[in-house]
């Protein structure tokens, strides 16, 4: 299967989805992010990794303009989606969210029934003609998310009834349900127990076939695991960013080195 | 980057199983010395004592496998960590073998303090087996001090150990063909003296493991190679 | 270097814990005595007011009614002449029939003053439903008017000089012929929720002033609870945050603790006023009231609205909701029961609010229940304003049986706010 060298070998390149060029945030005077230039590509697991603060998330935020909810951020530079300018004013936030779907930290499902969890991305972007067309969604989504086995026969009982690591891929289905072309994750196992935590990236490593995944994580063996590209952010800076082996065998950057193998840097 | 590592005891594992390896480099250094020594002056009880001593580094390259597995285990090194770790394991098989050798030379200096030595053969063993010794600190030394250019420099002169070698091979060949009763003789110092050119190159091996955890890649050049006795006819 | 061994020997942490230990314990000991000590007092003072009101308070729940079998006199009560007819003159002869040996018209006045002075309108209104009773005899059970109704609760001591008691020695005895007769009963008193106001304790009752405050509750909780959750859903979610939104914030806050003697001269001056609206309507009532409770349903609202976990808005945002679908969809639903609880509370603020009403003219006299908002009337606490005032001595008991109608409604109130808070909460 692997017959160059590690050092020579990169992840089998897909088509760039997401570009980013020269991006800065802005929290009112202070910039956390410092000009990130990063390829994010089609059908390939990236993940961010760095210390807390270091501005991952910030930019996991951007990709789907999810920091548009907080006044006081402003993005500068461009962001691209297959060649198109999220920022640009013909782009409304919510056709975007509907393409880069999101799944959070905390699993957070709507206090509703499994399926209308499932089928509220759907309805409210009017995707399904008739119930039978949700009904069908709602279905793949679940299976899709490896769920639907577990609560095909309890689909009206409540979303938060569920365990955590069922609750996290609920949520996982809820994203997926629209049809989205990137799906973004932050931390989505920090709140889950090793098993939920390994069901969660057994289908993350299934959803790269059809998705660009963009993961954002605390647990570098998670990174390591789950992801093909892992970029390393440090202090707004994109320090690093190549192919996962690599990063985690023999990073170039000394700052790289120091955060992975656990040093005072 | 920084050297030490925020969870504390993660530096003090590492620098144990460094320290085991170290420990096992200086016995096998010694019973290279001493195998050669004993040879020279057909020590018997030395001899004896450097095949008893193989056993204690036996016991350290299991420790070193050991504690390797248990680092894996529970701290999931990365990047340089991870070469540590990786280095550690293969220079111990490396020196494993390295005693075995030495090993070797000592239970064949047994049989050879009963014949009739041959001129001149135990010191040139003896130089060649000082030059191995001497390849063997400079690698530990450049594994401790990560230094990727005395690491090289080691692999260099492995090229000189082979030429001693293939003068050796020459020399041993000369004599059988002059009297056919050194045959038997003649053979276990062949033996011998192969011996100590495999040491030489178990001993490039560990300079090699010594760039890779320094640079994170195998050297890509051909290692250097004298010992052309597989591949040509010997002129004599 | 100091030598150690020389200095005192230092204590070690154990026992310098356990020195203070005794100190610590004191200190908590005392602070939870003095929560115990406020806790009681605050119950006391709460028996003492509840007792009280009970204890003056209970006996205007019965009424002492008399029993007379009515012979309708057609001389006196010609059916053509009615509605009009000689009513009382009858309702005294049928009472004189029970007592013998009255015969001065002095006397039977006297003796007729026993009677409340609404049982001749009770014999009119029945003679005016069915004219046929005309020249029959009929049982007519009828309210005694005030001082006798005090007597047989024993609320006038006997023992005092007739002087200076509201009944003298002969109208004692002609009551106590009647009691032995068994003509004298003290049923539940319905009148108390059944009639309006009146000048005649025996006759006076709440209708008037609990349709008054329903009205008026309505009127303020259609206004507010719109207006109200409008507001806090726009400041909370979509204003943007600067000057003029914290500017707004503040005064809302401040408006929530302006006293609502304020909030009655506003509405005096503007709906009275400007506006000409009428004066005593539960409608104006209640819009003054509303002015008073938007604040609190604002504030309440903005809290519930607050306590809504951000993840449930990222989770919506997440999917491509937008921000009206956030908070329509998903926000304001779970912030319902918050919503309801401060609006159930605020509304029970409104229900014993008086001042503003007294300034809008909701304390006037008015016999009927209102039918529509626009009728006058009184509300709950200014009905008991009016029933303290009143000099007759049956009104102090009215008066504490009003405030115990009132005090059970806000606690049914509080209590509705507590089993929706509880009931709907949810967990996430």
């Amino acid at each position: 299967m692997y017959d160059n060298p590690l050092t020579k070998r990169t992840a089998v390149t897909h088509e760039v989805k997401i570009s980013a060029r020269g991006v800065n945030v802005f929290y009112g005077e202070n910039r956390a992010i410092k000009d990130v230039d990063v390829d994010i590509e089609d059908k390939t697991v990236t993940a961010f990794i760095g210390p807390s603060g270091c501005g991952k998330s910030t930019f996991l935020r951007c990709l789907n303009r999810m920091n548009d909810t907080i006044d006081i951020c402003s993005v500068k530079g461009l962001i691209t989606l297959d060649g198109e300018d999220i920022y640009a004013p013909s782009i409304d936030p919510v056709q975007l969210r509907a393409k880069v779907g999101m799944v959070f930290q905390k699993p957070n499902p709507f206090p509703k029934s499994i399926y209308d969890n499932v089928g509220y991305g759907p309805k409210i972007h009017g995707m399904a003609q008739s119930r039978a067309d949700l009904d069908e969604i709602v279905e793949r989504a679940l299976r899709r998310a490896a769920l639907w086995e577990e609560v095909k026969d309890r689909l009206s009982s409540p979303g938060t009834g569920l365990s955590g690591g069922q609750q996290q891929r609920l949520c996982i289905a809820r994203a997926v349900a629209t049809e989205p072309e990137v799906l973004l994750m932050d931390e989505p196992c920090s709140a889950l127990d090793p098993i939920a935590t390994a069901q969660v990236e057994e289908l993350i490593d299934e959803l790269r076939e059809q998705y660009s995944v963009v993961i954002v994580t605390h647990s570098m063996q998670q990174a390591a695991r789950v992801s093909q590209k892992t970029a390393f952010f440090h202090l707004g800076h994109l320090v690093e960013f190549g192919e996962t082996g690599q990063i985690f065998t023999n990073p170039h950057d000394p700052r790289t080195e120091s955060y992975i193998t656990g040093r005072i840097g | 980057m920084n050297d030490r590592h925020i969870v504390k005891s993660y530096d003090r594992d590492l620098e144990a199983i460094q320290a085991l390896i170290m420990k096992m480099g200086g016995l096998v250094e010694v019973a290279i010395l001493e195998s050669a020594q004993s040879l020279e002056n057909r020590d018997e009880e030395l001899a004896e004592r450097v095949r008893k001593n193989d056993r204690a580094v036996d016991e350290l390259e299991e420790r070193v496998n050991q504690e390797c597995a248990r680092m894996l285990a529970l701290r999931q090194p990365s990047a340089s960590d991870l070469r540590t770790v990786l280095t550690v394991m293969k220079i111990g098989a490396n020196l494993e073998r390295i005693g075995d050798y030495a090993k070797n030379m000592a239970k064949r200096t047994g049989v050879l303090v009963q014949m009739t030595p041959i001129d001149g053969s135990a010191g040139a063993i003896r130089r060649m087996s000082m030059a191995v010794e001497a390849m063997l600190k400079d690698a530990l030394d450049a594994y401790i001090q990560r230094d990727a250019e005395l690491a090289q420099d080691v692999r260099m002169r492995d090229m000189e150990v082979d030429q001693m070698y293939n003068a050796l091979f020459r020399e041993f060949l000369t004599f059988m063909m002059e009297d056919p009763r050194n045959i038997t003789a003649c053979m276990h110092l062949h033996f011998i003296a192969k011996n100590i050119e495999r040491m030489g190159d178990h001993v490039t091996a560990i300079a090699e493991q010594v760039i890779y955890l320094v640079t994170g890649e195998m050297p890509e050049d051909e290692r250097p190679k004298a010992d052309r006795t597989a591949v040509e006819a010997p002129r004599v | 270097m100091t030598d150690i061994a020389a200095g005192p020997r230092r204590l070690s942490s154990t026992e310098t814990v356990r020195a203070g230990l005794g100190r610590r314990k004191r200190h908590q000991i005392m602070l939870q005595g003095l929560g115990l000590a406020a806790i009681s007092f605050a119950f006391l003072m709460l028996a003492t007011l509840v007792g009280s009101l009970v204890m003056t308070g209970h006996k205007a729940f019965t009424q002492t009614h008399i029993t007379l079998d009515v012979y309708v006199d057609p001389a006196e009560i010609p059916a053509a002449g009615l509605p009009r007819g000689g009513f009382r003159d009858v309702m005294t002869a049928a009472l004189a029939e029970r007592i013998p040996g009255v015969e001065s018209r002095a006397e039977l006045r006297a003796l007729g003053a026993i009677l409340s002075n609404g049982a001749q309108f009770m014999l009119r209104d029945r003679i005016v439903a069915d004219p046929s009773l005309i020249g029959q005899t009929i049982t007519m059970r009828v309210p005694v008017s005030d001082p006798y109704d005090q007597l047989k609760k024993g609320l006038i001591d006997r023992e005092t000089p007739e002087a200076f008691r509201r009944v003298k020695d002969q109208e004692i005895a002609w009551f106590d012929t009647l009691m032995a007769q068994g003509a004298i009963t003290e049923p539940f008193n319905w009148a108390l929720f059944r009639n309006a106001d009146s000048r005649f304790p025996e006759l006076a009752g709440l209708k008037g002033a609990l349709i008054g405050s329903a009205w008026a509750l309505l009127v303020c909780f259609l206004i507010s609870f719109p207006l109200g959750i409008g507001a806090a859903i726009y400041l909370e979610e979509f204003a943007p945050k600067n000057r003029v939104s914290d500017l707004i914030e503040v005064n809302i806050n401040n408006l929530a603790a302006v006293p609502s003697v304020v909030f009655g001269l506003l509405a005096l001056a503007v709906f009275l006023g400007w506006f000409g609206m009428q004066r005593s309507a539960p409608f104006v009532g209640g819009l003054t009231l509303a002015l008073m409770t938007m604040p609190t349903i604002i504030i309440a609202t903005r809290a519930a609205l607050k306590a809504v976990p951000p993840s449930i808005r990222e989770a919506a945002l997440g999917v491509g909701a937008s921000r009206h679908q956030v908070v329509f969809g998903h926000v304001l639903p779970l912030a319902m029961p918050g919503i309801l609880t401060g609006t159930i509370i605020g509304l029970a603020q409104a229900l014993g609010e008086t001042a503003p009403l007294l300034l809008i003219g909701m304390n006037a006299f008015i016999t009927s229940a209102p039918s529509t908002p626009f009728d006058s009337a009184t509300a709950l606490p200014t009905q008991i304003f009016i029933w303290a005032d009143s000099p007759e001595r049956g009104f102090v008991s009215r008066t504490s049986a009003a405030i115990l109608v009132l005090l059970t409604f806000l606690v049914v109130m509080n209590a509705l706010a507590i089993f929706l808070r509880n009931r709907f909460e949810r967990k996430w």
